[in-house]
């Protein structure tokens, strides 16, 4: 009749809850839910270069996942970095002359290991050394190859204006940096709809110190980065005649939507997509999660 | 013990006050007060608002310590006792509080029985048998189930008084008793504590002011002004002493050795009407 | 002297309370080997300031994790990140969300119950009872509740945490059609058992839970006793509460990161 049970009961049921949660929120949300408990065996693989791998990170063959990276270190006096594999037991029919690379899964997300069967009868033992390896492509060296590289906009001393018409200007805006080669050489001094054209007429202010600019050279607009603001980059043709204050850019190239980039950079396939020549049983989607 | 040499030769005192001295911000309560409260009697202590009846009880209990002088119960030097050897005398004493003090988490049973049970590991059909006891004694048994926010004033007091009786202590101190009483309460109230002192032997101080309830249960009475004891003696006769005190306090006059004014500077300067002065 | 000093300045008036409280947290933690024996009242306030505060961080993390379910599918849409939705959940909850918002529930749900109640056990001499009695009262109300309290916060930051990824679940994948594997792949792949769930979680709140008790006790110990104290120490527990919770939040952030 007296409270205290009811107390002791609900005290302990909250106790129990309580560490129900935590138990849940250890083992089921945080990267404890992805190690294998199983039991496994160690390869071992070396890279050139790991990205951003890091321990724990899944090792899988064709989009599943079979392991997961257990350790990365780098042997003092060599240049590689030495990964071991901890790959489950079930999975032990690997061939010696397997690939493994390292991708990165989907645009923003994580490095794995992925592994691309060879052909070769013999299996990988444990403790064994997987040969052929490819190193983590840098994703901003793949963009780089599309955008060119971004920087900041110099502070302006004197400046020239000329004049580029795009059919689409994307999300472009006055102040956006104007580039060469990757470095900024002016901004975009105003950006406005041309009522009888019907497209977008762009000044562009050029620091006077780029004045050798060909008259033919081409104006792309750009996006920096994935996720950055847009710019003009400048392409240099090869007329003898320089930019003159007021001249217009008659060669434009209008602003790609990020979409149509990206769709076309996973339909192409992405550089650290291609299989080894020789190599044909396996293939593996860049962005195994998806 | 020290104090032996200036203490009167009344061994029978429990308490035993000598030349307590207390400031309290700056406010002289006690000035080298001496006080006996004899053993198996009961003693009222008596006297204005303020002049610090139950700062003396809890001097008494080693809650507040003065700036000189002694105070021994059963032979202790309060005073000088560590907080263990305070909790040992407490569990001796019996405190009754103005306001009962119950504790309001627990039901009346709970109550009376928390001293048992914090201090005994009792089984739970005795401490059962010991509360009920306590409880029948005071005319309550049958709320042994209510909270304390569902008794009365006076009800409240007796389930404080039980729960004061639990280890039947030696001393037990009553810190204004019958304020907010109605009659029937305030005799209830006045039978226990005649009731407990005969039966049980235990001693036990009042502070009080209600000198009618005080003549029917006292033996002895101290009234006490200005931090002295100005007057002593069986509560019948103190009334008619015929000091200025004893008249002013008994007869309840405004003004007298107690002022009708709390003291203050002159009047008339705080007026303005001595300019520059 | 102490009196008169603390009247005069705002700034001197917060430090001595600051250094009261302190002095008063190292009398509890003298305190904890006497009050083993009250364990059963130790118990007792774990129901209140505990389970009796199940209901109300429950409901509060369903929401909080539901409205960044939204909101992150939001912005994350905009760059094609909606996968990511479960991870940022996860992680805003776990590093930031979760011990801060329970603290601030659990200040304001436990600690101002635990202040109102001691100051009033002051108001109605319970306190000197229990002196009377024999029974420590630093022992019997200060420490239990305050031990409760250091319980009891991880366990519900716990259970908020919980509620946050079911709600961050319900409106990412249930109703705006996150693919449901995806969601989980990748909160476990960034999320990390130590960084995110034992020191975001559970360490921060270990000491937010303690902060709070003591500040919570503290004020109703140390308040005058009438009716207007006790107000007022309420009020003070809440706001000295906030303040150290989210100052603390910073140091320990920048400790555990």
């Amino acid at each position: 009749m007296s409270q205290r049970p009811s107390y002791a009961v609900g005290t302990g049921l909250f106790i129990v809850l309580g560490f129900t949660a935590l138990g849940y929120l250890a083992t089921q949300t945080t990267s404890v839910a992805n190690t294998s408990r199983g039991p496994s065996y160690t390869i071992e693989a070396h890279f050139a270069n790991i990205g951003q791998l890091k321990e724990r990170a899944p090792v899988k063959v064709a989009g599943v996942r079979i392991g997961q990276v257990q350790s990365i270190v780098l042997d003092p006096g060599k240049e590689t970095a030495d990964v071991k594999l901890s790959i489950d037991k079930r999975y032990d029919k690997i061939p010696e002359d397997s690939v493994a690379t390292i991708f990165t899964s989907g645009l923003l997300g994580d490095q794995y290991v992925g592994i691309q069967y060879g052909n070769s009868t013999k299996i990988v033992a444990d403790g064994s050394t997987l040969g052929l390896t490819r190193p983590a492509q840098q994703l901003e060296e793949m963009l780089g190859k599309f955008f060119g590289a971004g920087g900041a906009a110099d502070n302006l001393s004197g400046s020239y204006t000329v004049k580029a018409r795009f059919t689409n200007v994307g999300a472009l805006s006055a102040g956006a940096p104007v580039k060469m080669a990757g470095v900024a050489i002016g901004s975009v001094q105003s950006v406005r709809a041309d009522p009888v054209k019907l497209d977008a007429e762009v000044v562009l202010a050029i620091d006077k110190k780029y004045s050798q600019i060909p008259d033919d050279s081409a104006a792309a607009v750009f996006t920096s980065g994935l996720i950055g603001t847009q710019y003009v980059a400048i392409q240099p043709g090869g007329s003898p005649d320089m930019l003159k204050s007021g001249d217009e850019l008659v060669l434009t190239q209008s602003a790609l939507q990020l979409e149509d980039l990206i769709g076309k950079f996973l339909v192409n396939g992405s550089p650290s997509d291609k299989k080894p020549a020789d190599n044909a049983s396996a293939s593996n989607p860049p962005a195994g999660k998806h | 013990m020290t104090d032996s040499v200036r203490a009167k030769p009344d061994d029978s005192a429990i308490v035993r006050v000598r030349g307590l001295t207390t400031v309290l911000n700056g406010k002289t309560i006690f000035d080298a007060l001496d006080l006996d409260i004899p053993r198996g009697k009961v003693t009222a202590i008596m006297g204005p608002s303020g002049t610090g009846k139950t700062t003396l009880l809890k001097h008494i209990t080693g809650q507040m310590r003065g700036q000189a002088g002694d105070v021994s119960v059963d032979g202790q030097n309060v005073q000088a006792l560590t907080r263990e050897q305070l909790f040992e005398l407490r569990e001796r004493i019996g405190y009754l509080f103005q306001n009962s003090a119950l504790l309001t988490d627990f039901d009346v049973f709970e109550n009376v029985a928390f001293p048992l049970r914090q201090h005994t590991e009792l089984p739970e059909v005795l401490i059962r048998n010991i509360v009920l006891t306590k409880l029948q004694a005071v005319g309550l048994r049958g709320a042994a189930r209510l909270m304390p926010t569902e008794l009365s004033g006076g009800m409240a007091r007796r389930v404080a008084l039980a729960r004061a009786i639990v280890f039947d202590p030696m001393l037990i101190l009553y810190d204004e008793p019958f304020v907010g009483l109605d009659p029937i309460a305030l005799n209830q109230v006045l039978k226990l504590i005649r009731t407990l002192n005969q039966t049980l032997g235990i001693t036990s101080v009042l502070v009080a002011h209600e000198l009618a309830a005080v003549q029917q249960v006292a033996d002895h009475v101290y009234l006490i002004a200005n931090g002295k004891v100005v007057a002593h003696g069986d509560p019948k006769t103190i009334a008619s002493d015929g000091s200025p005190w004893t008249r002013q306090f008994f007869g309840g006059e405004a003004d007298g050795p107690v002022p009708f004014q709390y003291p203050a500077g002159d009047y008339a300067t705080s007026l303005g009407f001595k300019g520059g002065a | 002297m102490n009196a008169q000093l603390a009247r005069d300045n705002i700034v001197i008036r917060s430090l001595s309370q600051i250094g009261d409280c302190a002095l008063f947290l190292l009398q509890i933690l003298a305190a904890i080997p006497r009050s083993l024996k009250h364990s059963r009242e130790t118990i007792r306030q774990l129901w209140f300031v505990g389970a009796m505060s199940l209901i109300i961080i429950m409901v509060c993390g369903l929401f909080v994790g539901m409205v960044l379910g939204l909101q992150l599918y939001d912005v994350l849409s905009i760059f094609g990140g909606t996968s990511a939705t479960g991870t940022v959940v996860a992680i805003a909850i776990y590093r930031e969300l979760g011990p801060v918002v329970t603290a601030l529930l659990f200040a304001g749900r436990a600690g101002t119950s635990v202040t109102a109640e001691i100051g009033l056990m002051r108001a109605t001499d319970q306190i000197a009872a229990m002196e009377m009695m024999a029974v420590d009262p630093i022992a019997y109300v200060a420490v239990p509740r305050f031990l409760a309290g250091v319980v009891a916060m991880p366990l519900l930051c716990c259970v908020f945490c919980a509620l946050g990824i079911f709600g961050g679940h319900l409106v990412g994948v249930s109703w705006l059609g996150i693919d449901n594997g995806t969601f989980w792949s990748n909160m476990t792949a960034t999320v990390e058992l130590v960084k995110d769930v034992i020191n975001g979680v559970l360490w921060k709140s270990v000491v937010f839970g303690a902060v709070v008790s003591l500040i919570a006790v503290f004020q109703g110990y140390t308040t005058p006793p009438t009716s207007e104290g006790v107000a007022y120490a309420t009020t003070r527990t809440v706001v000295a509460s906030s303040i150290a919770i989210l100052a603390l939040d910073f140091v320990l952030t920048a400790f555990l990161m």
